[in-house]
């Protein structure tokens, strides 16, 4: 999904502290990281300030990219840790499967583009959108990471391996098992999507 | 699901398919698992709902709307960005080469011109030796022992060129 030689040639003028090089870096990669963070803690201010630091962290570690690896995976890598070591440090609690009480109790919508009047379809898919994400918010974060990884980012296994450093089949079998969760999640609210 | 509701299947049971259901939609199964699943989704009307179901669901995780990012966004990452210190850095790294290609790899004693110099004064005077010589192997050896130093800074200081040219090119 991302053009890894593109990145390392970018990475280098980055080396050389050529700043719009940074500036490109940001504009590639903002929104994905931005959304990882956001739909990992659910919180558009704590989604801001993680995915700020995320850039700081990397922007000042470039000397320690190993060019053997994506430079995506190993951003990838530091938010999704970044991001579990804040909901760890939060003590956030999750849903358990037979239901309860929301994380943080607050309402939850997900900003769509605004329209005009919308068709039924329409809205019930954005209804059921809703609910699907509010589903994955309630995920483990190492089962919403994965999901995040593979589904918001289209992150292929491999890809994936490489940003958890874990083996290829651990990776299948925890993607699998976060989709039932959804799922198992989805039933139990008798949400219909 | 009830097996008397539909046709069996014998190549698979309902909950060996709906276990590779998932392998299925992400497209990473073998292909004989992939047809034999197929086929009992085609006989199967509760696998067939429930493949339905799996991929109407994977269908709406791929589809969740990327949200806007905040208009403040990078302004405290590129503030923070330390330009100076990789511009500093650069032609230290540009001339970074691996360390056994660094001077100092090898021993002071064996860089020494004086040793260099008699290494090779040994190497020619074998040399010489073995055209007037009965038994010139040890002569020969001598020789190739003597020449050991002189190639060995020889080699390393033109591999550390052909790095630092490469380096410069690539980047």
């Amino acid at each position: 999904m991302f053009d890894r030689r593109q990145d390392l040639k970018t990475i280098r003028r980055c080396k050389r502290g050529e700043e719009d090089a940074f500036k490109e870096i940001l504009e590639r990669y903002r929104g994905p990281i931005y959304n990882l963070c956001y739909r990992m803690t659910r919180n558009a201010e704590d989604a801001r300030d993680l995915g700020q630091e995320v850039f700081i962290k990397v922007f000042s570690l470039l000397d320690r990219f190993d060019e053997n690896y994506a430079f995506s995976s190993w951003l990838f890598r530091i938010a999704t840790n970044h991001c579990i070591d804040h909901l760890r440090r939060n003590r956030l609690r999750f849903l358990s499967l037979d239901g309860g009480v929301g994380q943080d109790g607050e309402e939850y919508e997900i900003q769509l583009p605004d329209g005009g009047p919308e068709p039924d379809t329409v809205l019930q898919r954005k209804e059921a959108l809703q609910r699907l994400d509010e589903v994955i918010g309630q995920l483990p974060p190492h089962y919403r990471a994965i999901t995040l990884l593979r589904h918001d980012q289209q992150l292929s296994y491999d890809e994936i391996a490489e940003v958890l450093h874990l083996p290829l089949g651990t990776v299948k079998a925890r993607i699998h098992r976060a989709r039932n969760l959804v799922q198992q999640m989805l039933k139990a609210r008798a949400y219909d999507i | 699901m009830d097996g008397r509701e539909h046709q069996e299947d014998v190549t698979l049971a309902c909950a060996d398919t709906r276990d590779r259901l998932q392998g299925y939609l992400d497209g990473t199964l073998a292909k004989s698992e992939s047809v034999a699943i197929f086929l009992h989704l085609r006989d199967c009307g509760g696998c067939r709902e429930e493949h339905e179901h799996l991929q109407a669901m994977f269908s709406m995780l791929d589809e969740l709307p990327q949200l806007p990012v905040p208009d403040d966004f990078d302004a405290r990452i590129l503030d923070s960005i330390p330009l100076a210190a990789y511009r500093e850095m650069e032609p230290l790294r540009r001339d970074r080469v691996p360390v056994f290609l660094e001077e100092s790899y090898l021993p002071a004693w064996l860089r020494d011109a004086r040793t260099r110099l008699a290494g090779l004064s040994v190497t020619l005077a074998a040399v010489i030796a073995v055209a007037v010589a009965d038994q010139p192997q040890p002569l020969l050896l001598a020789a190739v022992v003597g020449a050991v130093p002189e190639i060995l800074v020889r080699c390393q200081g033109w591999a550390r060129q052909a790095t630092l040219a490469w380096r410069r090119a690539e980047n």
